[in-house]
């Protein structure tokens, strides 16, 4: 697997190409600024990238930007967004063209070594990873409608967001897949989504109706 | 000699002057705080002040009376006129106390019957007359003239101090907030990226030594030790200043408050420039809490959020439609907003009339 870095903290950028050296992945370039990064994408047509929300020259929201950008000019390429913290507006922006192979999450996750590699995988894959944190902020939005779960289906809800499937979800919650299966079918009912729809397009299901405006 | 019956007669005629004056302002200071009697009121004093001036030969004050000069003059020119009228009337009158008849005799400090008593009384009268009509009269012109003027002069230097410390106040707010916003970034992108640099690193090292022995326990506890530290540095981040007002201003920042409430937000922000960062801060707290109390609270089914500089003050308005009835001494969302408004000498409103609608609108100083 091939990954560009789009991070103008050396700090930063040098600990994650020494992690992901570690899971012997192959990091071609690291961008400092967004358009270095789209002409990063462009020259290494990479599997997978990962960006930092803050980048040069005004440290605000350029890596959001520039995600977004070189997703215009590669249609599905896989983005990993990292954060100094999360807000759920930035999840809406890069989940917007509804295409999936989207992550976002905190810096922190990162020093999960393992969860990170695997989110990356995932995002890679075509999947849709959520740090929990915006799930959780997705979920306090929408209390009254949450209220009608159980406390072990908004389990469920929230490891689905994060984009896990129904073995892992299983496994976390020590459950069977059949009851995890139950459960989803019981929360799709309840929040009025249409039946199950498999693999990263459920976790949109979710966000899109956790973020939705009404 | 001479210049002695001079400052004499000059003090008493100032005296008899004032008498006339002071007993002719009476019947106008009620109407002193009428707008329309303002001009008049002024020019009045003026007249009466030049006169004081030229007593005293000095230059007529500059500055415009005191508040309570009115009222001052008339009692105190009507009160020592008349004890001058008394004085120099007993001068007039003693000599001719002839002229008045038996029955009804001209009574000064007792009645007069012969030469002795008149000239005696008429002498303690001029003797009264000369030795205090300069100093009374001249007393009395100081008072005219240089009370009001120190009041006035008070007034204009705090009026200075006042506008000095507004202006510096406004100033280490401003510098506060930037501090805010500068510590905001240094933490998050120094502070932060240094434990999360480390934090991988004890990631790496954890799964390349495995999960056993004493090491891989300490290795565990630092890895974990490092992550707390993060979630902290975090928590301390956003309540100091919410980085994403950094990121996305006033504007982006209240759109995502108002994506995050349950409630349907309907946002309005009309032509807020550039604003401080302290006052920025202040506007998205208070938001933040006002938008938490509505989806807490208020069972509404739409809130508004207008914000909107006019005029030196910014205006943070939160609406809600929904039960109203909200009672600051229970819950700390309104005392919280009362406290953050007063800290930027600012004011809160709350509009809450049980059945709805809540109105909470805050207004905020800031310097155009």
């Amino acid at each position: 697997m091939r990954v560009v870095i789009a991070e103008d903290n050396v700090l930063l950028s040098s600990g994650v190409e020494l992690l992901l050296a570690a899971k012997g992945i192959e990091v071609p370039e690291v961008a400092a600024d967004g358009p270095g990064f789209v002409a990063a994408v462009r020259r290494h047509r990479p599997d997978v990238t990962i960006v930092d929300v803050r980048l040069p020259p005004t440290f605000r929201d350029e890596g959001i930007r520039a995600a977004l950008e070189a997703r215009r000019a590669s249609p599905g390429l896989p983005i990993l967004v990292l954060s100094q913290y999360v807000e759920r507006v930035y999840a809406r922006e890069l989940l917007a063209d509804g295409g999936g192979a989207v992550g976002y999450l905190l810096k922190d996750r990162v020093a999960r070594v393992s969860e990170f590699v695997a989110a990356l995988r995932t995002v890679a894959a075509g999947g849709t990873v959520m740090d929990p944190e915006v799930v959780a902020q997705l979920m306090s939005g929408r209390e009254r409608r949450i209220d009608a779960l159980t406390a072990r289906e908004r389990e469920v809800l929230t490891l689905m967001a994060q984009g896990r499937d129904n073995t892992d979800i299983g496994a976390r919650l020590t459950i069977t897949g059949s009851a995890v299966h139950k459960h989803i079918g019981n929360i799709f009912t309840k929040l009025g989504l249409p039946p199950e729809e498999g693999g990263h397009r459920r976790v949109l299901a979710v966000l899109a109706f956790l973020g939705s405006e009404r | 000699m001479r210049e002695r019956w001079t400052a004499v007669w000059r003090g008493l005629r100032y005296l008899l002057v004032n008498l006339v004056c002071g007993l002719a302002t009476l019947p106008l200071l009620p109407f002193a705080a009428l707008p329309a009697a303002a001009p008049g009121l002024r020019r009045w004093a003026a007249w009466n002040r030049r006169r004081a001036a030229a007593l005293l030969g000095v230059p007529a004050p500059a500055t415009g009376p005191g508040r309570w000069w009115g009222v001052e003059f008339a009692l105190t020119g009507a009160v020592i006129g008349f004890a001058a009228f008394l004085a120099a009337g007993r001068v007039v009158a003693a000599p001719v106390w002839w002229l008045y008849p038996a029955d009804r005799p001209l009574v000064l400090l007792a009645p007069v019957d012969g030469w002795g008593p008149a000239l005696g009384f008429g002498a303690v009268a001029l003797v009264l007359l000369v030795a205090g009509a300069p100093p009374v009269a001249r007393g009395h012109a100081r008072r005219t003239l240089a009370g009001p003027a120190d009041l006035d002069r008070l007034t204009d230097r705090l009026t200075e101090r006042v506008a000095e410390l507004g202006e510096s106040r406004a100033a280490v707010l401003d510098a506060h907030g930037a501090e805010l916003r500068r510590i905001e970034r240094d933490l998050h992108d120094g502070t932060q990226a240094r434990l999360v640099a480390l934090a991988i690193r004890l990631g790496v090292a954890r799964e390349a030594l495995g999960d056993r022995g004493p090491v891989a326990d300490l290795l565990r506890e630092a890895h974990e030790g490092a992550e707390d530290a993060m979630v902290e540095l975090r928590e301390v981040i956003r309540t100091m200043y919410p980085p994403i007002l950094a990121d996305r201003g006033l504007g982006g920042a209240l759109a995502a408050l108002g994506a995050r409430c349950d409630v349907p937000v309907e946002l309005r922000l009309d032509g807020t420039g550039e604003l401080p960062a302290a006052l920025e801060a202040a506007a998205y707290f208070i938001v933040a809490e006002a938008l938490t109390n509505v989806a807490k609270h208020s069972r509404a089914s739409q809130a508004t959020v207008r914000v909107e500089r006019a005029g030196g003050v910014l205006l943070v308005e939160v609406a809600d439609d929904g039960v109203g009835g909200v009672d600051e001494t229970r819950g700390t969302g309104v005392v919280g907003i009362r406290r953050r408004a007063a800290a930027l000498d600012g004011a809160l409103r709350v509009s809450s009339p049980h059945g709805g609608p809540t109105r909470l609108v805050v207004e905020l100083p800031c310097a155009s």
